[in-house]
């Protein structure tokens, strides 16, 4: 089953001339790994934002086509509907924490679609452990660290058991450590969890080997759209459109170049050793 | 011809919603804060105050009708708790005066259809005199009032407490107030939770 | 040489500073300790004897050093409390009043008259009372624990709410204020050397980021907010109750009914005697009557 479906999408911000993003047509497939990409102010987050039912509901503007969620037209429905389907993690972490303590912030969300006392509790031990954050739950949400907060909001959001997670760029206010952290709760998401992720990124080297559909976002529409070793087919192509291909694809591409390497190109860093070590054996002495 | 920035446009729909209970409670925060440090920095003490607190009321309710109207009396029970200037049965007694301090700029800048950023002469006149003067005029004479049944201040001494609030209150609340509606009013206009109205 | 460790003690941080752990106070219900600011910042109210306004002032510093909070963070407000004397003292020698029954006496050349001086006294140790009745609970307890008194309380859950996040939003700003002038400070700024326009000028500088800020904090918490299904009402879609989970974690003792009936059973004879029957009014001061006896004699 589908679980977006975006037909001739459209959004204008009141008071701007121009769209924001046009002519979107996007299809993505129940628990797949979403990541979409692009340069900035291309329309990534008005994208996700429209997904999500933030657009129209909270902004002011003009609405084009339509989006539908596992079937249904975004716009009729309900934000609590909206809010038990759709998890939505902002790139500020700060900008979504109400309450006082790490626990309050967690189990928010739950409080808010009237879930009972047993099935909170669970629910709270269960995303503490998935995000690691146990030894946090007494502390005020503004005393953590930049990581340790996105994580916060990352598990304040999976409490409430989405089906489609949408973070927008979850990494770009945290360190590197903070980064991999995130990483790693996304890929533990999407090995144990049925959910279906669209990450807004711009670490592709990180967010490209999780990938199941990559979503490349220019100028107000969508450029390209395929599974990653068919996106990084044309490398020159995403240069131009503001992509900086992962070092280990942009290598084997220079292998592919020398006629060297067979095939689509590797993304995963173990892959593009295999290649290449399978160049260096059918190398003459 | 004059821009009237508190007309609504063409089509145009404004409802109260969750960024307006939501810019409350920041408000509410700032004043808390503004109101909290004012006091312990400048000690002056609780007549005679140098209290930047009215400015953070009157510009409030400029930018968020009556929003900003609630801020300005719930604030100042937490800031005064906070920084000793006033017992909570006194602070509690202050409410209307300091609804009033925070409303008359509103009221009067939608009455007579006066630009947030003070572009014209007849906006920095309406500010001044209402917006400042006639408020803390009406706000002290209250609060000296609540100070004297209070037994706090003696009748003899109302006069000069009067003077000493209205005049303290006054002069800050216009060189801050100016500031933040100079400054910031651009950027406030732009947003969701700006009201044109008195909710939204 | 064996280096000697300290333990460390856990702190929290409340409204006005910082409260271990450990401190006994948590035994006692958030409503418990809420319903002691609106006894101990109310009370002296009717009570205008400075002998138990002192004595209150006294418990309250008694009772702050029992929860094992650092009480050398209240000189603070010690500046405070010698202007107000100094704003005091001041009014009530130069507007003393011209009842003729008041008794004169000189000092250092001036003719003062002791019973609106002992009123200005009276009044100042019940505002003292008051104001550090109000004191000791924001230095005691944080937001959490106000949120939490106010829910059991029954307040409103929209009133709750706009709470919560507008003292969470004082506690994001004073820590944003604490940046600002520690960077100042860094840069070689002293404060204590400024006049005091210069201070005021200084606070119209730090004014205009923290407003930006909130500006654009407002929208992204409100988006934050409608993505996680927040209702002011209070009410879940589709009918019921919103739960109220962390409420859950806070049992009310026989311990906190019993100091909370205590204080209002306290706070209503205190008032009644106060209204009716003219109890602890100035007038019944011994020490008043102390002094009166000295001037007569």
């Amino acid at each position: 089953m589908l679980a977006v479906s975006a037909r001739d999408l459209g959004w204008k911000y009141s008071g701007r001339n121009n769209f924001a993003i046009e002519h979107v047509d996007l299809d993505i497939e129940e628990n797949t790994f979403v990541s979409i990409v692009g340069p900035n102010e291309s329309g990534k987050t008005t994208l996700v934002s429209c997904i999500k039912g933030l657009i129209p509901s909270s902004f002011h503007g003009v609405w084009r086509g339509e989006v539908e969620v596992f079937g249904e037209d975004v716009r009729t429905k309900s934000p609590g509907e909206l809010a038990k389907e759709i998890g939505f993690v902002f790139s500020d972490p700060e900008a979504q924490f109400t309450a006082m303590t790490v626990e309050e912030e967690l189990v928010f969300g739950l409080e808010n679609i009237g879930l009972p006392l047993a099935e909170i509790e669970g629910r709270l031990r269960w995303v503490s452990e998935v995000a690691m954050i146990e030894d946090l739950l007494d502390k005020p949400p503004y005393e953590i660290s930049g990581g340790q907060k996105q994580r916060v909001a990352i598990a304040s959001v999976l409490a409430m058991k989405p089906r489609i997670f949408i973070l927008d760029e979850p990494t770009s206010m945290l360190d590197p450590l903070g980064k991999d952290f995130i990483f790693q709760i996304l890929t533990n998401l999407k090995q144990e969890q049925d959910l279906t992720l669209i990450v807004v990124e711009h670490n592709i080297e990180q967010v490209a080997p999780l990938s199941d559909l990559m979503v490349l976002v220019y100028n107000r529409g969508i450029a390209k759209a395929a599974p990653p070793a068919e996106f990084f087919e044309d490398i020159e192509f995403l240069e131009a459109h503001g992509i900086q291909t992962p070092q280990a694809t942009a290598f084997a591409n220079l292998l592919k170049q020398q006629g060297l390497l067979q095939g689509s190109l590797p993304i995963h860093f173990d892959d593009a050793v295999a290649a290449a070590e399978d160049v260096l054996a059918s190398a003459p002495d | 011809m004059e821009e009237n920035v508190w007309a609504l446009e063409e089509g145009e729909v404004r409802r109260p919603g969750i960024v307006h209970i939501v810019m409350l409670a920041l408000f509410t925060g700032i004043g808390i804060v503004v109101g909290t440090f004012g006091s312990l920095a400048i000690p002056i003490g609780f007549v005679s105050a140098f209290w930047p607190g009215q400015a953070i009321q009157a510009v409030g309710s400029i930018w968020y009708g009556m929003w900003g109207g609630i801020a300005a009396f719930v604030f100042p029970l937490i800031s005064n708790a906070m920084s000793g200037s006033a017992p909570l049965p006194v602070s509690l007694a202050y409410i209307p005066a300091n609804f009033v301090q925070g409303m008359a700029a509103g009221w009067s800048f939608r009455q007579f259809k006066c630009h947030p950023a003070l572009k014209t002469g007849k906006d920095w006149l309406v500010f001044t005199l209402i917006g400042i003067l006639a408020a803390n005029a009406f706000g002290a004479a209250w609060g000296t009032t609540v100070l004297r049944l209070f037994g706090l201040i003696t009748p003899d001494a109302h006069s000069v407490a009067w003077a000493g609030w209205f005049l303290g209150n006054s002069v800050a609340s216009w060189v801050l107030g100016a500031l933040l509606l100079k400054f910031i009013s651009p950027l406030v206009i732009r947003t969701k939770a700006f009201c044109k109205g008195y909710w939204a | 040489m064996a280096q000697t460790t300290q333990p460390v003690r856990k702190m929290r941080r409340t409204l006005l500073g910082t409260i271990p752990v450990t401190s006994p106070l948590y035994q006692l219900h958030p409503a418990t300790r809420f319903i002691s600011l609106l006894f101990l910042g109310v009370v002296s109210m009717f009570i205008d004897l400075p002998e138990i306004n002192i004595a209150l002032l006294i418990l309250i510093l008694v009772y702050m050093r029992w929860a094992r909070v650092d009480i050398s963070g209240l000189r603070i407000y010690l500046p405070l409390m010698f202007t107000v004397a100094i704003f005091m003292f001041t009014v009530s020698i130069a507007f003393p009043g011209d009842d003729p029954t008041f008794h004169a006496f000189e000092f250092l050349g001036i003719t003062l008259y002791l019973e609106p001086l002992y009123w200005t006294f009276a009044s100042y140790w019940r505002l003292m009372a008051m104001l550090f009745g109000t004191i000791q609970y924001f230095s005691t307890n944080r937001e959490r624990d106000t949120l939490v008194a106010v829910r059991a309380l029954k307040v409103p859950f929209v009133v709750t709410y706009f709470l919560s996040l507008a003292l969470r939003a004082a506690g994001m700003f004073m820590e944003d204020m604490r940046t600002i002038r520690e960077a100042e400070r860094a840069r070689g700024l002293d404060e204590s050397s400024m006049s005091l326009s210069d201070r005021a000028k200084l606070y119209a500088m730090y004014m205009i980021p923290l407003f930006t800020l909130a500006i654009r904090r407002a929208d992204e918490i409100s988006n934050a907010l409608y993505a996680r299904g927040y209702r002011p009402s209070g009410k879940v879609e589709g009918g019921g109750k919103r739960t109220d989970y962390i409420l859950t974690k806070y049992k009310i003792r026989t311990l906190d009914i019993v100091l909370i009936v205590t204080q209002v059973i306290i706070f209503t004879v205190v008032g009644v005697l106060r209204i009716g029957f003219g109890v602890f009014a100035v007038t019944q001061s011994p020490l008043r009557q102390y002094l009166l006896t000295l001037m007569s004699g």
